[in-house]
């Protein structure tokens, strides 16, 4: 199968590298370059075969992005799709990366202050992982390749600077902690189900304070411990409206914005200190 | 009822935001002060990042000051004189006080010092003028007809010179002074994000000898300006204002601070002061507590802005 697949892929890319006439074919506009797995830089890894030549797996989304409107209180996503049975289901949501600081307390003179910080390069805003099977047991019989557990992900998240590795590992649980207080490293695996044994759904949970940024979706299809087939899917997280003009305006006219700012404040104060007195 | 803040990045119950208001509000028609000091902590309590919940408060304590200040205005209790004075030395303050505040964010120390700052300013003024107003009561209760004795007492800063005249303050003293108290002001209230009304009041009645109904007037002037410096700054240089969760503060405000004003009016000065410094002092011993107590998790998250 894997044979299949890499000849089906290099056929691909060889007509495409063929077609360059002016009728090419482009991708749609809001179309996003999936993340690569695992920092890699290979057009496809070998192991996450396109969608168009994998037929053993097929994943959509209810929703093709997550709008950010003024009404926004998190948003539960439904991703289902079909597969070739024997098999069960994987699904790793991945945050885009960003730099985190962790500082830590420390007692200074009784007092309670942030006296260490420890920035880490790398860390994903959000990692969810959904399952059809506890984890353990699907994985037990061989590694999941790259199918990484929230620990496994943040294992190989880079420091920056020099400190001993005990303490690295406080800093990054330090991490976790605060992360998960947000709701965004759920600690529970979510739970796929598998409907007449080829259909499958999970409802992907994400909590209000969600990053903007690209996410991305793998669905990985396992058999016998192994990862028989995958399927990643960009799934862009952004503000919209309302809420997306403000936060643009802002970004890219801080002076204006501030003086829109003090403009506001002072006429709805003004008008709002005559009304209610007057009331 | 929820609704996204899309600077803060998350959503918020639009009436918690709205109470919040109120009470700043309610402290600004009373007391004259932003309520900076309470909402600030308060607003980075209920989980919106602190560089947007100051600046954000910053923004809200402009509709504040207006709208108490046309009241203020109407009634006479604007000395104008003393607030320009007070107001350049803000200005002047609030420039050097930035630059403070980059040389300490740049050795590591901007939270340490923060934390000490509030603590320490806090009771002492507190106590100061709780200490203040208890003596003034006790000595009216004693004797209330006995004689009022001087208007303030003289110390060795009334020797200072450039000595100006305010009418309103019915004072006559160096201009250096309220230059110097503004200039300090200035300096905490860049280092701490505040509109610097809980120093600034007790600093006009005590240091200046002002009288109460005067002071919250031209307080409330100096405040709106050194607000609208404040929020231009953050907007400009962090762009961490977040216009939604002002705009819900300030409509908080608005029904806060008139019902203060009446409330100011009806009270007399002693007992206003007695409460603003129970006030004080309960914030002081809540971010003490904050200090000395272990904290339920020892890591928390820089704002992203504030990364290396």
């Amino acid at each position: 199968m894997w044979l299949a697949a890499i000849a089906g892929l290099a056929a691909l890319l060889w007509t495409s590298a063929m077609a360059q006439g002016p009728p090419r074919i482009e991708p749609p506009a809001g179309a996003l370059v999936g993340p690569t797995l695992g920092g890699s830089i290979d057009p496809v890894p070998p192991s996450v075969p396109s969608e168009a030549v994998a037929p053993d797996l097929v994943v959509d989304l209810s929703v093709p992005r997550v709008s950010i409107t003024s009404a926004f209180q998190g948003e539960s996503i439904l991703l289902f799709g079909m597969f070739d049975p024997p098999g069960e289901i994987v699904v790793v949501v991945v945050g885009p990366p960003f730099r985190e600081t962790v500082l830590r307390k420390q007692r200074v003179l009784g007092l309670w202050l942030n006296i260490g910080r420890q920035s880490f390069d790398d860390v994903p805003a959000y990692y969810a992982i959904a399952a059809s099977q506890p984890l353990q047991r699907l994985l037990a019989r061989g590694a999941g390749g790259e199918i990484l557990s929230l620990e496994d992900r943040l294992s190989s998240v880079r420091a920056i600077g020099e400190r001993p590795a005990d303490e690295l590992a406080q800093f990054r649980n330090g991490l976790v902690q605060v992360k998960r207080q947000e709701g965004l490293y759920p600690a529970a695996i979510g739970q796929v189900t598998i409907q007449a044994g080829r259909l499958f759904r999970v409802e992907l949970p994400f909590p209000s304070t969600l990053p903007e940024g690209v996410y991305e979706i793998r669905t990985y299809l396992l058999r016998d411990g192994k990862i028989a087939a995958a399927v990643s899917r960009p799934l862009p997280v952004g503000k919209v409206g309302f809420s997306a003009e403000l936060a643009g305006w802002a970004s890219r006219e801080g002076s204006l914005y501030g003086l829109g700012a003090i403009a506001m404040a002072l006429v709805v104060g003004w008008i709002g200190g005559a009304l209610v007195r007057r009331l | 009822m929820e609704i996204y803040l899309p600077i803060a990045e998350q959503s918020m119950n639009v009436f918690v935001l709205l109470g919040l208001g109120a009470a700043a509000g309610l402290l600004a028609g009373m007391f004259g002060v932003g309520g900076g000091f309470l909402a600030t902590p308060l607003l980075i309590f209920v989980g919106i990042p602190p560089t947007v919940a100051v600046a954000s408060q910053a923004n809200q304590v402009i509709a504040n000051s207006i709208s108490s200040l046309q009241v203020q205005w109407r009634r006479g209790n604007v000395d104008l004189r003393m607030g320009l004075i007070l107001l350049l030395g803000g200005m002047l303050g609030s420039t050097a006080g930035v630059s403070l505040f980059t040389y300490l964010k740049r050795i590591g120390q901007i939270d340490f010092v923060i934390a000490v700052l509030y603590v320490l300013m806090l009771s002492t003024i507190g106590l100061l003028m709780l200490f203040e107003s208890l003596r003034t009561y006790l000595r009216r209760r004693r004797n209330p007809e006995g004689p009022r004795g001087k208007l303030h007492t003289h110390y060795l800063v009334h020797r200072l010179p450039l000595k100006l005249r305010f009418y309103k303050s019915k004072l006559y003293i160096s201009a250096l002074l309220p230059l110097g108290i503004g200039f300090g002001i200035g300096v905490l209230s860049a280092i701490l994000g505040v509109g610097g009304g809980f120093v600034l009041v007790p600093a006009m009645i005590y240091i200046l000898g002002m009288p109460t109904s005067v002071v919250i007037g031209t307080s409330n002037f100096q405040i709106l300006f050194v607000a609208a410096n404040v929020t231009f700054l953050q907007a400009a240089t962090n762009g961490t204002v977040d216009v939604v969760l002002a705009l819900l503060l300030i409509l908080g405000g608005v029904v806060g601070a008139p019902v203060g004003s009446r409330l100011a009016a009806r009270l007399s000065g002693v007992v206003l002061r007695g409460l603003m410094a129970l006030l004080i002092l309960a914030v002081a011993t809540e971010l003490l507590t904050d200090l000395l107590r272990t904290p339920g998790s020892l890591y928390s998250l820089a704002p992203r802005d504030m990364a290396p």
